[in-house]
């Protein structure tokens, strides 16, 4: 069998298999939401109403029907991609969640980037600078990364670079005083996006410095690599050359896996630095039982993690010619 | 000048006749206005209606609208965007004053553009309180028509006669106004924009606020005051009102249905047991006064202090709970309740707990984020205790009724979750509602809140105040109405 062939057939199965999971993941929803205590009604429409009220707006949402009804009807409205209408927003889902989608994705790359040029950087400088002290200080900075949460971490952040030294912006996407364009907006944005990245990064910097450190000492211990130390290649240009690649192949599968967690996982950090992105709306929807825009959320996102699963499994097979895609 | 204003959540849409949201107000409030106003004491000042006359004995208000009227769109305001205001939206859509005029306003007659009459089925005292920008904001008639208001096109980019226009929406982010040239009223706004950002941490909102990039921020967490109210360019200022509600009293609501509720010794031995003034201080952070009754003491016309009172006393409560025959147990235990309550309420339930156990009553807690708690209480009144915060509004016919009459007993939320029922008070609140001499009208309500304080079917906890606070750079906040920013203004830098 060809190699494109086990690909595509690779493919098809994964695709199935992803449907499968993305249905389940709605059905759950669905049947989680509706079922949690709470009506969207008295926060849409608001307080101090009488019964009839009350049972027109319902019947107005179709929320008076019995819950399986509203199942068939969400579910075959979704296979025709009406996703419904949001009740906070009272918009079409997909609007609302594309409208967030932007601000999710530039904050969620951005702390990719800044964890894995934080993690990656952390543990090239623990094998090529083989001290003792190093080592244990980088070990003890991942811990704590690693286990404080970041709703904690950002307020310290916003206290320190915002209150305190007042150098950087303590929430939002942009400047709310002025409205600027061009490459001030550009740099604007930007500002206001180190905090939130970085604090976002933190945790997940602490796991590819462990593992990427790991992950080098190991290469290191390998007979090719040992040869060519034999042959009298510098350390810092053998890491570089030989054990930094090798080394890339776990941190590409952790990042994969990452990325898909940061399209829901953000909530905490966006609601906290007022980010306008998917999380903190789930969060806020969530509250408010706002359930088409809750299930939908849960459906894209799950949609998400598949899809990065997916392309993650590809890259490792590209990476390492041992991995077959069949 | 711009002023930042940060809020905690997303409008949604923005048609303020067919929703009360307190996410929605805030913002519509600057954009739309009532027919009147509401000076400091709550009471009807002219807006868009220039003057009324009150005939018939209370059954037929008559408006004169205030000519030269103009729509952010430049088209005239007139009585035919009142007359679709309100049967159109708000006697559809928006809770509170549907609840309250369904049964009683009978026609919207508009003889000419600058009249409307209101005819009502019998006299009513309190419908000018009804008619502020909060309980019913005009919307435009030839906007609207044609749409649907709760979704419609016109939801997006409101048009309103208020001092401020809508320039944009960005959801989760913000939401700019700027100010209308042509406001009615002479050299207001005092302010060029206006930019609502959405912080929904708090402690984001205040950071915000130490740094500059907030000028306003409308609630201020407990355990941040102190440090607030020492920081140089920042007031901290009490409130009684606004648009989440006005004059709010927190009050604990006991199950009637249930035992011992139902006897009148236990609930006056619970009302004894609680240090209302340890909650004002500890829990509360001095936000707010120790409550006496089913009216808060911010209702100045209507509230009577001269009531039965129950002093933090427990050894009169331990008595009582005897007298109902609640004997303690060898450890000292009389009897367990469960008191239901959202995740913002850990604080006063522990207070709660300790203050009890004084007593020999056993306080579980049972935390359940805001929306499933409301839905115990209220909706399906599983329940011992559970908490809401009752917001007395404009009048008492408005936010205390309510809360009392056994008409109003669920199940939907802020009803009379205690199920209490008394003829009585039922027929003492339709009284109220009917004469239109304040005078007269106090007397009926300070009977209600003497026979109320007798029987406690409610513990009133703590008369809220919230503190909001401002940078020293802007003055001129209205702080007991919803259109908060129409006359802030920029402090000159000299004066500084």
């Amino acid at each position: 069998m060809t190699r494109t062939a086990g690909a595509a057939r690779w493919l098809t199965r994964r695709a199935l298999f992803a449907l499968l999971v993305v249905a389940g993941v709605t059905t759950f929803t669905f049947i989680l939401i509706h079922l949690a205590p709470g009506d969207p009604i008295y926060l849409l429409a608001g307080d101090g109403g009488n019964a009839s009220y009350y049972n027109e707006m319902r019947a107005k949402y179709g929320l008076d029907l019995p819950l399986l009804e509203q199942f068939v009807r969400y579910a075959r409205a979704v296979m025709s991609g009406d996703f419904g209408h949001s009740f906070m927003y009272q918009q079409p889902v997909l609007r609302v969640l594309l409208d967030h989608l932007p601000a999710t994705l530039l904050l969620g790359g951005t702390s990719l980037l800044f964890a894995v040029a934080l993690g990656f950087g952390a543990a090239l400088l623990c094998v090529t600078w083989p001290v003792r002290v190093v080592d244990a200080a980088v070990r003890g900075a991942a811990s704590i990364a690693f286990s404080a949460p970041v709703y904690w971490t950002g307020q310290v952040f916003i206290l320190i670079a915002a209150v305190k030294l007042g150098v950087l912006p303590a929430g939002g996407i942009t400047s709310a005083r002025e409205s600027l364009e061009g490459f001030r907006y550009a740099g604007d944005l930007f500002w206001h996006l180190l905090l939130p990245a970085f604090t976002l990064a933190l945790p997940f910097a602490a796991v590819v410095t462990r593992v990427s450190r790991a992950s080098m000492l190991e290469t290191l211990r390998e007979p090719h690599v040992r040869a060519a130390l034999a042959r009298g290649l510098s350390r810092p240009r053998l890491i570089l050359r030989h054990v930094a690649r090798n080394a890339s192949i776990p941190v590409v599968t952790l990042v994969g896996q990452h990325a898909a967690q940061l399209l829901a996982g953000a909530a905490l950090t966006e609601a906290l630095f007022g980010w306008p992105g998917v999380g903190h709306l789930v969060l806020h929807a969530g509250a408010h039982r706002d359930y088409p825009l809750v299930t939908a959320a849960f459906i894209f996102i799950s949609a998400g993690v598949v899809f990065f699963n997916l392309l993650t499994d590809a890259a490792t097979a590209w990476l390492d010619p041992r991995v077959r895609l069949a | 000048m711009t002023l930042v204003v940060a809020v905690g959540s997303d409008p949604g849409a923005l048609n303020p006749a067919v929703t009360t949201s307190g996410s929605t107000h805030p913002i519509t409030d600057q954009i739309f206005n009532g027919l009147v106003g509401l000076d400091e004491q709550l009471q009807p000042i002219p807006e868009l209606a220039e003057r009324w006359s009150v005939e018939d004995g209370g059954r037929t208000y008559r408006f004169t609208l205030r000519p030269g009227v103009k729509w952010h769109d430049g088209t005239p305001f007139t009585s035919a965007d009142v007359k679709f205001t309100f049967e159109e939206a708000l006697l559809k859509y928006h809770s509170r004053t549907r609840a309250a005029l369904e049964g009683l306003l009978a026609t919207v007659e508009t003889p000419d553009d600058l009249t409307a009459v209101f005819r009502l089925k019998r006299s009513y005292g309190p419908l000018l309180q009804r008619l502020d920008v909060v309980e019913a904001s005009i919307i435009p008639k030839h906007q609207y028509e044609g749409h649907d208001l709760l979704n419609g096109e016109p939801t997006r980019r409101p048009v309103g006669t208020g001092p401020f226009r809508f320039v944009s929406y960005s959801p989760a982010d913000r939401i700019i106004l700027e100010r209308n040239p042509t406001y009615f009223r002479e050299g207001m706004p005092g302010i060029d924009r206006l930019v609502f950002r959405i912080l929904p941490n708090s402690a984001s909102a205040v950071a915000a606020l130490e740094s500059g990039e907030v000028d306003y921020t409308v609630s201020v967490p407990g355990p941040d005051i102190p440090r607030l109210q020492r920081t140089p360019g920042i007031s901290v200022v009490k409130s009684a009102g606004g648009s989440g509600g006005s004059a709010c009293q927190d009050v604990l609501i006991p199950n009637l249905t249930r035992q011992p509720f139902t006897d009148v010794r236990v609930r006056r031995a619970i009302a004894h047991a609680i240090d209302r003034q340890f909650l004002v201080e500890r829990v509360y952070f001095g936000q707010g006064r120790p409550a006496t009754g089913p009216i808060s003491h911010l209702m100045s016309w209507a509230y009577n202090a001269d009531v039965r009172q129950y002093p933090h006393d427990i050894a009169e409560a331990r008595k009582l709970l005897d007298e109902a025959g609640l004997k303690p147990n060898a450890g000292g235990e009389r009897f367990t309740v469960t008191f239901t309550h959202g995740a913002n309420l850990q604080r006063l339930g522990q207070a709660l707990r300790e203050q009890l156990k004084a007593v020999g009553i056993t306080l579980n807690l049972e935390m359940l984020d805001f929306s499933a708690a409301v839905d115990r209480v209220f909706a399906k009144k599983t329940f011992d205790l559970g908490l809401a915060s009752y917001c007395n509004g404009a009048d008492p016919d408005i936010g205390v009724r309510r809360v009392y009459v056994s008409s109003n007993i669920g199940p939907y939320p802020f009803s009379n979750g205690a199920s209490y029922r008394n003829p009585t008070i039922d027929r003492l609140f339709d009284e109220g509602a009917r004469l239109l001499d304040k005078n007269s009208r106090r007397e009926k309500y300070v009977e209600i809140q003497r026979i109320l304080a007798d029987e406690v079917p409610y513990f009133w906890l703590v008369d809220t105040e919230t503190l909001r606070a401002h940078r020293g750079t802007f003055t001129g906040f209205r702080l007991w109405t919803g259109a908060f920013a129409e006359t802030v203004r920029p402090v000159p830098a000299t004066t500084r």
